[in-house]
């Protein structure tokens, strides 16, 4: 069982000094997980991912799916048309080649936002500890899991020193 | 003492920039105002269109496409403003981006929209737009892939969809922003859009990484829209049309208009929501010197094809480069060249001149010139077609007059909506280029912020 110690900060240069303070007293960064309203030069890889993402494989893979559905809509319609040509080719490669690529590119589109979507944890709500209630001021919030309630205070402590409000803890 | 001036700006930063969502000044209620006026005037005149059909426009044989063709042309080009500029802006890493990227981006989206509806307006019966899909045998029609219009379908759509989604990806903290200082129903409303965001580090990774992937992907797809769009025009063997190099003419074209209108923009926001702290003269400055480059490039293109049409002295294509040089096109073709050349070049040559009211005024110009620059480039070809038994001639209604100010006013309409619901400058991306900024930082501590 351990502890959760929630605490928002106004400004981030507060929480940039607690996390330092934690680092010291040996709080594990995959233990520390950092929501703000900008990104945090320096604080990469903070909380639960070390994972690297594959946006790119998957926009590639978009990619190709896009292709594929162009080929088959553009050919496939093509061969079914009843229409007489006088033994003119009925596909066409040049005209075809621009449905594929804007339909190539559509797929690769599509995927990059669900898989960043997926990749970010996004579509779920946000934990309840740590919204923001209206007309809270904070720019930083943190998420501190620790192994005992005696390192959940001392957190507590050390983020309060450096001007951050404890909004609450759990137990998970 | 650096840091506690940046962290100090911030809350600033928050106020300022979400301000306009909040508080609504008498300059955003006399724009809106009179661009919903004016979008009304259009209305009108459309509904007029509808009940007494086509015919009240002034098109007639041989010019079946006119004004509508040109507004259709104009505002797709407009659209390169916004998605494609950000992202080679974005691509190459210019830090002067940051608080110019958003007003681009809705640009491209509206620009779009409204360019996008003028095939349909031209139906005649534009309830029947569906049909333009082109479905597989579909109500027992067949698409034809051989047709540039329907390559249009394809590339309109897929640059609509994907600057939607390059325009709301980078949107999504701003609008957790907007969620966490909300209450009630708007809350409820910025917590949907934003989609659970709370800016983990994580989250913050896979924004930007996806940010960066869209950039490279749409760079391609808005150069290959307005190169489409020109194929609808060079695909057909007609003199001043046929052309290889219209392609590039027309993306040249539409980036260089696209920029202009976002000066243009980038000025009345400034003015109207008190953006003076964040759109500076350097970022008027760098897009002056865009905008001449572009210039320059707009000037080389049109030199290259009048130049090797008069040069070529095919009877066909020499009628329409004198009806545009030196006939009754004339003082539309020099006015063109004036607004699009020679102003641009005077104005924006010279660092004296190349400021926030100089790159405005050029920019205006440059708009002007570029819709002209699209009528040119249709109405003289077809009102002269090869054989002479045919040549005709055009004059718009009010009808095609009143449509074209319309759009003017729908676009400034749904700016200013956008702008009510949405923070024009990415707060974030804004923060983040300060975090990384120190001389910018004391050069606000100087300034009082």
């Amino acid at each position: 069982m351990s502890n959760k110690v929630f605490v928002m900060f106004k400004k981030p240069g507060e929480a940039r000094g607690a996390l330092d303070d934690l680092g010291r007293m040996d709080f594990a960064k995959s233990a520390i997980t950092v929501g703000s309203e900008e990104p945090l030069e320096g604080f990469e890889q903070c909380g639960a991912s070390g994972k690297p993402t594959r946006i790119g494989l998957f926009a590639t893979a978009g990619g190709l799916v896009g292709a594929a559905a162009a080929l088959l809509l553009t050919v496939t319609t093509s061969r079914h048309m009843g229409l007489v040509t006088g033994g003119m080719p009925i596909v066409a490669p040049w005209p075809f080649g621009i449905i594929v690529f804007e339909l190539t590119a559509l797929g690769a589109i599509a995927f990059t936002l669900g898989r960043m979507i997926f990749e970010a944890g996004l579509m779920s709500p946000v934990p309840r500890a740590l919204q923001k209630a209206p007309g809270v001021e904070a720019s930083v919030v943190l998420e501190i899991e620790c192994p005992t309630e005696a390192r959940a205070t001392a957190a507590a402590r050390a983020c309060q020193a450096r001007g951050g409000l404890v909004t609450g803890s759990a137990e998970s | 003492m650096q840091k506690s001036i940046a962290l100090g700006a911030d809350h600033d930063i928050n106020t300022d920039l979400l301000r306009p969502l909040c508080e609504t000044g008498i300059g955003w209620y006399s724009i809106a105002t009179i661009s919903g006026l004016v979008l009304l005037a259009a209305v009108g005149a459309f509904g007029y269109q509808l009940y007494r059909g086509i015919g009240v426009w002034g098109l007639n044989r041989p010019v079946m496409w006119a004004f509508d063709i040109t507004n259709f042309v104009f505002w797709i080009g407009i659209s390169h403003a916004g998605t494609l500029i950000s992202a080679i802006l974005r691509v190459t890493g210019a830090e002067w981006r940051r608080p110019v990227t958003r007003c681009a981006e809705a640009i491209t989206v509206f620009a779009l929209l409204i360019g996008a509806m003028f095939p349909i307006v031209h139906l005649g019966r534009p309830w029947l737009f569906y049909w333009v899909a082109p479905l597989p045998n579909g109500r027992g029609l067949w698409p034809n892939y051989r047709s540039p219009l329907v390559w249009d379908f394809f590339a309109i759509n897929t640059y609509l969809l994907g600057s939607i989604i390059y325009l709301y990806i980078p949107l999504i903290p701003d609008l957790a922003l907007v969620r966490d200082r909300s209450k009630g129903l708007k809350r409820k409303i910025y917590g949907m859009l934003s989609l659970g965001w709370w800016g983990t580090q994580r989250q913050w990774q896979r924004l930007e990484k996806a940010v960066q992937v869209m950039a490279v992907i749409i760079i391609p797809v808005a150069v290959s829209v307005h190169t489409i769009v020109s194929w609808d025009f060079a695909m057909a063997i007609q003199p001043m049309w046929h052309s290889t190099m219209f392609g590039p003419y027309f993306v040249a074209g539409a980036i260089f208009s696209g920029i202009a209108a976002l000066i243009l923009a980038m000025a009345v926001l400034r003015k109207v929501l008190h953006l003076e702290r964040y759109l500076k003269p350097v970022h008027f400055n760098n897009l002056g010197l865009l905008l001449l480059t572009m210039s320059l490039i707009w000037f080389y293109f049109t030199f290259a094809e009048y130049l090797t049409t008069w040069y070529g002295n095919e009877p066909a294509e020499k009628v329409i480069f004198q009806q545009k040089v030196s006939g009754p096109f004339s003082p539309m073709f020099w006015t063109m060249v004036t607004l699009c050349f020679v102003i641009p070049v005077v104005v924006l040559g010279f660092k004296r001149s190349r400021t926030i009211k100089g790159t405005v005024i050029a920019s205006a110009g440059i708009v002007v010139g570029m819709w002209l620059e699209r009528f040119l480039i249709i109405v003289p070809t077809l009102s002269h077609p090869r054989m002479p038994f045919n040549w005709g001639s055009y004059r718009p209604t009010w009808v095609e007059v009143t449509l074209l100010t319309g759009t003017f006013g729908y676009f400034v309409l749904l700016y200013c909506l956008f702008v009510k619901v949405f923070p024009i400058v990415a707060v974030w991306e804004y923060k983040e280029g300060l975090a990384t900024r120190p001389a910018e930082v004391k050069a606000a501590a100087a300034h009082g912020d």
